[in-house]
């Protein structure tokens, strides 16, 4: 019993993959022990990233290569790299793996591409598009139009626009809850993240947070969100959105992710060139890890390791 | 005009627009310059902590603003020798630890040629004794699509952003030893 509860805890350490932009590579992290393993090439100013549910892709956006990489998670290798006619950025990967969700950040579109046959459909957006998420049933894709200052709600299987709501300046990161009731987006202009209410496609608050936001993570009722300017971690609780605590953290901190068990936050600081552990209890630093260059990570970079 | 002159006329006017300024099309660039000064920290900082004066820094002939060293409220206008202006906010005062955070507002690319600029000046205790300062920065390149103009790239944007912080380094070092 002790021993194979060993081995579970043991199975269940996650990794983090981490785009590093100036270095042009992916650093794969142990999260459990917080060390680095060795750089993964991937050219184009990789910026973007989505792990499959299964953790078997990693995929790797290059804005300026114009590509998006398809890196075999277990293997650490680059499977093949799909061509694309403008500049990828955010990223997100259907649940059952099929599908990618790319934003075109200097046109006005989403794409999505099957990672296999690279078939594409697109759908407009607006201006800027950034971040993308999909609901844990894979139904509803949300991406941000940054320059919009909108969330744009799509249909995935007739891949159509549904609804656009209005939130907060300049929204970039957008994270969905497990339940796939709620989105969240860091607003990097006006300093808040804003509340979507998925069923009823309406805002339902904006809660302030640190200077300069791009992205937020959920863990134990909590959102955990990235202020780039104030070098922090602003901690809010989801229901009441009720601010509960302000971490200090590296320079310029950008990507927010969590682990498996909700346990732990892990955010990327993109001047510090490093990602750091915080306990989402005690909201502790627990650990460092070295990164490349100008790590983005811009996406949800934890995967689970089985 | 041959398509190539008006491709290149396009390619400058999308540049030039402030609206090109606030996208991110383009990777963040990172420059940190640093200086010894044979003075005390808190006389170098009675200096750079002043956000309503950047008269240290050559070029600059005349600061206005207003706010004072409040974050989100303090701005202030750089006039430049060259007649150009450089518009500044305040984003991060630390006065105990010596700190203070801005970004560029509004800057012509003909002045400087970068987007979305924050910067920061950090004042130190050096271990020899004196100071240490840091100014560090991120900023995109002017022109933030693919391929951009020779004027614009990333390169022209890292050595501008360096060569300004290296000689108001230099300037402010000149200056706090004289007094």
């Amino acid at each position: 019993m002790f021993l194979a509860s060993l081995l579970v805890g043991a199975a269940r350490a996650d990794e983090a993959f981490i785009p590093n932009q100036s270095s042009d590579d992916l650093t794969i992290v142990d999260l459990g022990a917080m060390t680095p393993g060795a750089a993964l090439p991937i050219g184009g100013k990789p910026a973007g990233i989505a792990v499959s549910r299964d953790g078997a892709r990693a995929y790797v956006t290059s804005p300026e290569g114009h590509f998006v990489s398809v890196v075999d998670a277990r293997a650490r290798r680059v499977l093949k790299r799909i061509a694309f006619d403008g500049q990828p950025f955010g990223v997100a990967v259907s649940p059952d793996g099929r599908r990618l969700y790319v934003a075109d950040m200097n046109g006005r579109e989403l794409l999505e591409i099957d990672p296999d046959s690279e078939k594409t459909r697109r759908v407009e957006i607006g201006a800027m598009p950034s971040g993308v998420a999909a609901t844990p049933d894979g139904r509803l894709v949300i991406a941000a139009a940054r320059d919009d200052n909108a969330l744009v709600v799509i249909d995935a299987e007739n891949f159509a626009r549904v609804a656009t709501i209005a939130v907060g300046r300049h929204p970039y990161g957008v994270t969905i809850d497990a339940s796939g009731r709620r989105a969240y987006t860091a607003n990097v202009e006006s300093d808040d993240v804003s509340v979507i209410d998925l069923a009823e496609r309406k805002l339902i608050a904006n809660a302030r947070v640190g200077s300069h936001p791009y992205g937020v993570a959920l863990a134990k009722g909590r959102a955990f969100v990235a202020n780039q300017y104030a070098e922090t971690v602003s901690v809010f609780d989801a229901a009441t959105l009720a601010p509960l605590a302000t971490i200090k953290v590296g320079e310029y901190p950008e990507s927010v992710g969590v682990s498996r068990d909700g346990g732990t936050i892990y955010v990327t600081n993109w001047f510090s060139n490093d990602l750091w552990s915080i306990d989402a209890e005690s909201y502790r630093i627990t650990g460092k890890a070295a990164t490349g260059d100008g790590p983005r990570a811009f996406g949800a970079f934890v995967r689970a390791v089985d | 005009m041959s398509p190539l002159a008006a491709l290149r006329a396009i390619v400058i006017a999308v540049a030039l627009s402030p609206l090109a300024a606030l996208a991110h099309g383009a990777t963040p660039q990172k420059v940190v310059e640093t200086i010894e000064i044979a003075a005390p920290p808190a006389k170098v900082w009675a200096v750079v902590g002043d956000f309503q004066d950047m008269g240290w820094l050559p070029g600059v002939v005349k600061t206005e603003g207003q706010g004072g060293v409040t974050p989100e409220i303090a701005k202030r206008r750089l006039f430049l020798a060259g007649g150009g202006v450089i518009d500044e906010r305040l984003v991060q005062y630390d006065d105990a630890a010596m700190s203070l955070r801005y970004i560029i507002e509004h800057v012509d690319f003909a002045v400087l040629p970068v987007g979305n600029l924050s910067a920061t000046l950090k004042v130190s205790p050096a271990p020899s004794g004196g100071t240490v300062v840091e100014w560090k920065s991120r900023f995109y390149r002017a022109f933030p699509g693919g391929n951009p103009p020779e004027q614009y790239t990333d390169e022209v944007a890292i050595k501008a952003v360096s060569e300004l912080f290296r000689s108001g380094l230099a300037a402010l070092k000149a200056r706090v030893e004289r007094e």
